[in-house]
């Protein structure tokens, strides 16, 4: 109990020395400036006012809603409110934003990434820690507006329909929440200033719960946006099989590995289809290749169960199949 | 008590014999190759079905309805789950801006620390 005490004060007078240092210059001023307007407010957001401690839902509503979802704070309630934490999990709000088939992108930690969301029309969800020690204050608002010359953020927060708030006191609040913001994106748009590998955390989220149609959009946007990454073109190939589509998820695999020839999980998943398409010779030349790469990697034990199951096929391919020796693009 | 316990462990055992070393043969999926070069892949080594057990549990007893439950669990990626699993009492959950009560708590706090006060009666 004593050390608990200790650290506990301890923690106080850290987040005191923090508070103390936290007085900058301006807070908003772009890194180049002319990236977006200086002043933006997205006054058309809807507003839903918290009840209880039901801030979650009714930001979550915000977004959802300016997303072009129709959608009411108290229906969000089941889906995000914990009533003994008297709070939501950020892991929630993305999980109930993505079953209503939106993309949840979680933005880059920093406030130029925030502000370009907004100056892009979208409000964004954001987590704040307002209090300290054993009342931590987390709280959930929508950043609609800012203001560079007067260096503030306007927010939906809780019952204020606009809260005006210095920006230098929300980056403190925000920075202790560890800059936690998010989008609720339309599957087949784009967040603005997009981090790759954060899309397809999104993007593959939508496939892993079933959201087929959101997650092939977003996935199409992806090899728009980025024509030269192979995991896009391998979410595409994964959907066409799971669909039965299998000389289509072959064809996908393939596109795959030629922009990442060392991409073992393209590679493992062409040959597990070329084996299911009858072609157990081709099968075992990519499976060959698959495993040389995904050798003490993540996915040595998928590939290597991959490759016993192709290995134990020993009928000759069938009519059609990829001819000895594979083909140019398939050497890693 | 220690029945219950006992249960626990052996379910956990009984679950752990055929899962987390037997890879599926077959495609690998596109979230799996997404997380394999990040920090969700730090949670891989818990099993999923018990992760999804384990949030199951906490919900239900932080009053989730029972009939949300599964709902609530099947909007979750596996990665999402083995994060949450064991955590959802601690992790931050947005609530309300309670800053007033924070600010009261840290002015108590340094007026016990240079004595003006006396009120965290164990605190040396």
């Amino acid at each position: 109990m004593r050390a608990v005490r200790a650290a506990s004060l301890a923690a106080s007078a850290a987040t005191l020395a923090l508070a103390g240092c936290t007085a900058r210059g301006p807070q908003l001023a772009p890194a180049n400036p002319g990236a977006f307007a200086p002043q933006v407010e997205l006054v058309a957001t809807p507003f839903f006012p918290q009840r209880d401690y039901q801030c979650g839902p009714a930001a979550l509503a915000t977004v959802l809603a300016a997303a072009g979802v129709s959608v009411q704070a108290d229906d969000l309630v089941a889906e995000v409110y914990l009533p003994a934490r008297r709070g939501s999990l950020q892991a929630e709000m993305v999980a109930a934003t993505r079953s209503r088939g939106l993309l949840p992108y979680v933005v880059q930690p920093s406030m130029q990434s925030l502000l370009e969301q907004v100056a892009e029309g979208r409000p964004v969800l954001i987590l704040q820690k307002t209090g300290a020690g054993p009342w931590p204050g987390w709280h959930y608002a929508v950043v609609v507006g800012f203001d560079t010359l007067e260096d503030q953020i306007v927010l939906r927060s809780g019952t204020s329909y606009r809260l005006e708030m210095p920006a230098a006191r929300f980056l403190s609040t925000w920075d202790r929440a560890d800059r936690w913001a998010m989008v609720a994106v339309a599957p087949g748009e784009m967040p603005a200033n997009p981090d790759f590998a954060r899309y397809m955390q999104a993007a593959a989220g939508l496939e892993a719960i079933g959201r087929i149609e959101a997650a092939t959009l977003a996935y199409e946007a992806a090899v728009r946006e980025w024509p030269a990454e192979a995991l896009p073109l391998l979410g595409l190939a994964n959907l066409a099989h799971a669909r039965g589509d299998l000389a289509g998820a072959e064809q996908g695999f393939r596109a795959a590995i030629e922009r990442a020839p060392g991409d073992a999980v393209a590679r493992n998943n062409r040959a597990a289809v070329l084996l299911e398409l009858g072609c157990p010779a081709a099968a075992r030349r990519e499976i060959h290749m698959a495993a040389a790469l995904a050798d003490a990697g993540p996915h040595e034990a998928a590939v290597a169960a991959t490759r016993r199951e192709i290995e134990a096929a020993n009928a000759p391919d069938v009519a059609g199949c990829p001819p000895d020796p594979a083909p140019a693009n398939s050497q890693p | 008590m220690f029945q219950r316990l006992l249960v626990q462990l052996l379910c956990v055992a009984i679950l752990n014999l055929g899962s987390p070393l037997v890879a599926q043969a077959g495609l690998i999926g596109t979230l799996e190759a997404v997380e394999a070069d990040t920090r969700a892949q730090d949670f891989a080594t818990v099993n999923a079905v018990l992760a999804r057990d384990q949030v199951r549990q906490q919900f239900a007893a932080l009053g989730v309805d029972p009939a949300q439950v599964e709902s609530r669990l099947a909007a979750l990626t596996d990665s999402e789950l083995r994060m949450l699993a064991g955590q959802v009492a601690d992790a931050p959950a947005g609530a309300s801006a309670l800053a007033v009560i924070g600010i009261v708590f840290l002015v108590l706090l340094i007026l016990e620390a240079v004595g003006v006060i006396d009120i965290f009666k164990k605190f040396p």
